[in-house]
């Protein structure tokens, strides 16, 4: 873990200009360029509310608010999975001609997601007050549950971003898994509409805790509870140890199979 | 570029010193790439494929200041070696000290993207060769010099003519002033002019004192850069010796096989 961290200060630089490289290729050639990554969360957001206020109405108050708090969070997620399991193939010409570092490519995935989110969030800001739902003190907590989210993150990418390079089936197994995931957590529904004795099951789900954090902070304007935000820590550094583990453990022969 | 001043004293300690190096590459022949074909084979129980030794037992010891050229067949295991000595592969068995900051020229342009402009190509390349950033702005003005390629620096590389592509690849790479260059048969491309540029930075590296380690297949520029030459055939060392006589073994090696195949 300290060789983590160490690489990562070390190697900052390379990880912060790849990770603009994949921001600026991403909106290369393209007239509004970077106003893109604003402008995308705005219009899912513009139609999310449409729909969820007009069309099917849900009896969730602000709806939209009530699910973009956590479909931001989870976007980030899926997306930094989707780019960094293909990370170390994508680079594997470079791999096998220069000395480089391989967590770094796993790394700017994620970091050019965290950009992602961060700028998502402005929209969203404007929505509160556009949709008259209350702005709470809470959203400075969000700090907390982000770190969770980049850790445990973080971890899942370098698991899938290392077994991708054996077997690449890997990547489209990913698809699956997300698209599953993402029904089995509390995103487009609340846990309190899982029957009382269900709900154990959901809470096996090591993002569910995360995912709670921001609900909480940025729909209801409270903080979640002490237990659950051990448990979101908790699950966070079990999938970076578990996932940095493996990817050190098969760095070095990468460059065989790329 | 700045020369810098000679010590004498550093001159014979080995900068790249292989003990006993063997680089053995599993060559499977129908690559399990899915787990229908993995499944597929474990159930099968075939194994279908054979370990390759592409460097086998090579020790090898480069002092400061030397110019060493490797030699050898389509396969013998020159781009290898040169890839051991650059880290891209931890060799199976044997141990590998290099101390000095390294130049790869393995495959100019490798870390270059070509939806990015060359002056944002330069300063990524220099990151992942280990550089930092200040260090690259530092360098930059000088890399764009030397490549001469104009208003081209601005546009993206996937623009550029090949030649073009090469002059800032090998400018980036040399630029940045390394202690050991790692040259990988790169000097057949550019025009005359850039060539003559390259052999003349090359000559200026040898004059600073600096290590350079060169694959080549063109007798003539080994015999016009390098002091020392290894003959390297199926993985193995034959000759540690001068240019010359490496070379002679090396006609002398062919001769035989064409001779034996009639």
């Amino acid at each position: 873990m300290t060789e983590l961290i160490r690489d990562t200060y070390r190697y900052r630089e390379l990880i912060w200009a790849l990770a603009l490289k994949e921001l600026k290729i991403r909106y290369k050639r393209s007239v509004l360029g970077f106003m893109w990554a604003l402008l995308n969360p705005a219009f899912m957001m513009l139609v999310l509310t449409l729909v969820f206020s007009s069309i099917m109405r849900f009896n969730i108050p602000h709806y939209a608010i009530f699910l973009l708090s956590v479909l931001l969070p989870w976007t980030f997620f899926s997306q930094s999975l989707s780019y960094a399991v293909e990370a170390i193939v994508t680079n594997g010409d470079l791999i096998k001609k220069v000395a480089v570092p391989k967590l770094v490519f796993p790394m700017a995935a994620v970091v050019s997601n965290i950009i992602n989110l961060l700028l998502s969030l402005i929209p969203l800001a404007l929505l509160v007050p556009l949709m008259r739902h209350p702005f709470y003190w809470t959203w400075i907590y969000l700090p907390v549950p982000l770190l969770a989210l980049v850790i445990f993150t973080t971890g899942m990418t370098f698991f899938f971003a290392a077994a991708n390079v054996y077997y690449r089936d890997v990547a489209h197994i990913l698809q699956v898994v997300l698209s599953a995931w993402f029904y089995v957590t509390p995103i487009i529904y609340s846990i309190d509409m899982i029957p009382q004795r269900y709900r154990w099951i959901f809470k096996l789900n090591p993002i569910i805790y995360v995912i709670n954090g921001f609900r909480l902070a940025v729909y209801y304007g409270q903080l979640p509870k002490a237990p659950s935000i051990i448990a979101s820590f908790v699950c966070a550094f079990i999938s970076l140890a578990i996932g940095f583990a493996l990817f050190k453990k098969y760095q070095e022969t990468f460059v065989y199979y790329v | 570029m700045s020369i810098t001043s000679k010590l004498p004293m550093s001159y014979d300690q080995p900068v790249i010193r292989l003990e006993n190096v063997t680089q053995r590459f599993r060559v499977i022949h129908e690559r399990p790439d899915t787990m229908r074909e993995l499944f597929s084979k474990m159930f099968r129980h075939n194994s279908s494929f054979h370990d390759f030794e592409a460097v086998k037992n090579a020790s090898l010891e480069v002092t400061k200041g030397q110019a060493l050229g490797i030699i050898g067949r389509n396969g013998s295991g020159k781009s290898t070696l040169l890839k051991i000595i650059a880290g891209v592969y931890r060799p199976t068995s044997g141990t590998v000290e290099v101390n000095g900051t390294l130049a790869p020229l393995i495959e100019l342009g490798a870390g270059f993207h070509h939806e990015l402009t060359g002056r944002e190509n330069i300063l990524l390349n220099g990151l992942l060769m280990g550089y930092s950033k200040r260090e690259m702005q530092e360098r930059e003005q000088s890399i764009i010099d030397f490549a001469d390629i104009g208003e081209f620096i601005d546009a993206p590389v996937k623009q550029y003519s090949s030649g073009m592509y090469m002059r800032l690849a090998f400018s980036v790479a040399t630029e940045v002033n390394p202690q050991i260059l790692l040259v990988d048969e790169i000097l057949a491309v550019g025009d005359i002019g850039f060539q003559e540029k390259c052999f003349e930075r090359i000559s200026k590296f040898r004059e600073a004192g600096k290590t350079i380690v060169m694959v080549t297949h063109i007798m003539a520029n080994l015999q016009r850069i390098c002091e020392r030459a290894v003959l390297i055939d199926h993985g193995s060392i034959l000759v540690d010796s001068t240019p010359d006589e490496a070379v002679a073994l090396y006609h002398n090696l062919m001769n035989v096989e064409v001779v034996a195949a009639h």
